[in-house]
């Protein structure tokens, strides 16, 4: 009698939440069920955001208490950009004279190289993955793994080939005269190596998209191609490559974002003394107690990724337009 | 074509000529030949590296000096001694454990998001499915300096005058302080996903369930998200080896040690850092590590391939 008592209240405390929200109309309902969502990102993401990009406009403050000293505007920012802060940096910031050794220069120059390499790729992998082959499906299991790898682990296998006196890498590469004795603290050949290990992991990921957008073209447009002659290149040009250019552009732009955030591999092939990119830097003021110049860094990094993401959508945008 | 080609064979003997002679007459056939080399070549590219970290574990540590592509011995015991060094078991557990429960909570979070956005109308769907967009845009490091305060418990949530304040939990060393962030991190892809999958069920099946007096929270965990298994395993699938892979707050919300929650990129570290000499043992760990993740490709990869597809086509 208690016990069944018991039971029917503990049920209907389990269901009350429920019935609760029977109440509302359909537009009360998709808040509530937004809440937990909305309150997560709030609080993990655009808070942060917001917090770090006040933290910028404050000075370092390295002795006191609290993590940031007084409101000082933009000076972060101008003397990131003008070179004052490279002493406290260890490297430059900007710097066209050693490309390599710059946070800015080298993360654009390992972004474009490693996604125009991923593009091309990924573009071949798609080609062979959109024909039917018997052993397609382990070829793609083959193709797909690199992606899966955790960075730790991509950046320990690359450090391991190219670990001079273990691996063959360097070696092979000398021999072609393209690096130096020691590449783990040359900047140029760690670049070199960050990108392979970048290409290795991800043109699978461009490949799927790729394919995604191959797989979606009327396969009567090849039939017609056939009919009047046209050539493989042809094809291609004129109905392949038109036909998967919007799957291609927002392949190219996940990767570009993901490409600007270079860090872990940079970590463990090499070191962000060697290869400076923007969130190496962030990662280093930050752990030397400068808490403001990290925040002006890594809002810069943000910008930086904003803009190039513009580009592309605006570019995407041209394309829909234009049909 | 094939009738006449062994009496011209017979007349200029070489192979090479043969095949030439061949390729001119019949240009698919050069195009199924050039399709294989090309296979076979991401084949090896993509495969290699694994193949050279089983190259490195197999040889015994002493003979470990300008390797080739074989293996100089057959030490097996590297396998085990990977585990005696460092417990490295335990950063894998730490990883598993982490990514389990981050996907569980995104999962869930997801599909009451999921639902919202795929089935109902409301004022500011669009601006609310950008603001997620958005967040998937910033870099991780425009994140990470209040976080770190926050976990480290520096922030105050709550001060009431004269009676003391609310400081934020000190969660770093714990799973806390890597679950809540990811679970953020990887909620909009899985929102995305979820959202075109749920937005197919017929109305018709929900309404059934509803006239038969399940709540509308009821209808959706018991018909909507069974009829989208195959979306709630691909946005599942992706979110663990998306955290399972993670590097960057993983590495800074802990500080290293296996009893503190590290995960598996503090093991890597350790062994790189610590037993910098052991190069069989980076090896062997790096492939103990990389087995859930290929387990789980092998076997989810059609629910992969079409949530990476969907999930960013769908953007």
């Amino acid at each position: 009698m208690v016990l069944s008592h018991v039971f029917g209240r503990a049920r209907s405390l389990a269901t009350a939440p429920a019935n609760w929200t029977e109440q509302l109309n359909e537009e009360q309902f998709a808040y509530v069920l937004l809440v937990p969502t909305f309150i997560l990102i709030g609080a993990m993401a655009f808070w942060p955001l917001w917090d770090t990009f006040q933290m910028s406009l404050h000075a370092d403050n390295l002795y006191g208490g609290g993590f940031v000293g007084e409101f000082i505007g933009l000076e972060n920012y101008v003397k990131l950009l003008t070179g004052q802060r490279d002493a406290v940096l260890g490297n430059s910031f900007f710097s066209v004279e050693e490309p390599f050794r710059s946070a800015i220069t080298v993360t654009l120059i390992y972004t474009v190289v490693s996604v125009f390499l991923e593009t091309l790729i990924g573009f071949g992998q798609a080609l062979v993955l959109d024909q039917d082959f018997r052993g397609r499906r382990w070829v793609r299991v083959a193709i797909l793994i690199p992606w899966a790898v955790p960075i730790a682990i991509q950046g320990l296998i690359f450090f391991l080939i190219f670990q001079p006196g273990i691996g063959f890498g360097t070696e092979v590469m000398q021999n072609l005269g393209i690096f130096s004795s020691t590449p783990l603290i040359n900047s140029f050949d760690s670049t070199v190596i960050i990108i392979f290990a970048d290409v290795w992991k991800t043109s699978a990921f461009m490949a799927l998209l790729i394919l995604a957008g191959l797989q979606s073209i009327d396969r009567n447009l090849y039939r017609v191609a056939d009919v009047s002659g046209a050539t493989l290149w042809q094809r291609f040009k004129l109905i392949t490559l038109p036909l998967v250019l919007p799957a291609l552009l927002v392949a190219m732009l996940f990767r570009t974002i993901q490409a600007m955030r270079v860090f872990g591999v940079i970590e463990t092939v090499s070191s962000c003394s060697v290869v400076p990119s923007l969130t190496c830097m962030v990662v280093g003021t930050f752990q030397s107690g400068r808490f403001a110049t990290a925040a002006a860094v890594a809002f810069i990094t943000a910008a930086i990724v904003g803009a190039v993401a513009t580009i592309y959508i605006v570019k995407f945008a041209d394309l829909e337009g234009g049909r | 074509m094939s009738a006449a080609s062994p009496v011209e064979d017979e007349e200029d003997g070489g192979l090479l000529q043969r095949w030439t002679r061949k390729a001119i007459a019949d240009p698919r056939s050069v195009y199924q030949a050039l399709f294989y080399v090309v296979t076979l070549f991401f084949l090896i590219t993509t495969l290699f590296p694994f193949y050279w970290l089983l190259v490195l574990a197999l040889t015994p540590l002493d003979a470990i000096v300008n390797m080739g592509l074989l293996p100089k011995g057959f030490n097996v015991y590297a396998f085990v001694e990977v585990f005696e060094r460092l417990p490295f078991h335990i950063y894998m557990f730490n990883s598993i454990v982490i990514a389990l429960t981050t996907t569980v909570i995104v999962l869930i979070f997801g599909s009451l998001a999921g639902y919202a956005f795929g089935r109902l109308q409301f004022r500011g769907k669009s601006v609310l499915l950008i603001a997620l967009l958005a967040v998937s845009y910033f870099p991780p490091a425009a994140f990470i300096l209040p976080l770190f305060q926050l976990f480290t418990g520096n922030i105050t949530i709550l001060a009431v005058p004269g009676a003391g304040a609310i400081q934020s939990p000190n969660w770093f060393n714990t799973p806390g302080a890597m679950v809540t962030p990811f679970s953020a991190l990887f909620l909009p892809l899985t929102i995305f996903i979820l959202t075109t999958f749920y937005s197919q069920i017929p109305d018709g099946l929900e309404e059934a369930a509803r006239v038969e007096g399940t709540t509308r929270i009821g209808a959706l965990f018991r018909v909507i998200v069974p009829l989208s298994a195959p979306g709630v395993a691909t946005a599942g699938v992706l979110t663990f080896i998306g955290v399972y892979n993670e590097f960057f707050i993983s590495f800074l919300m802990t500080d290293g040690q296996a009893q503190n929650w590290a995960p598996i990129v503090w093991g890597i570290l350790n062994y790189q850092g610590q037993y910098q000499a052991f190069y069989n043992l980076m090896a062997a760990a790096s492939i103990l590590g990389v087995l859930p993740v290929v387990i789980l490709v092998v076997v989810a990869q059609e629910r992969i391939v079409s949530g990476l597809t969907a999930g960013a086509l769908k953007e």
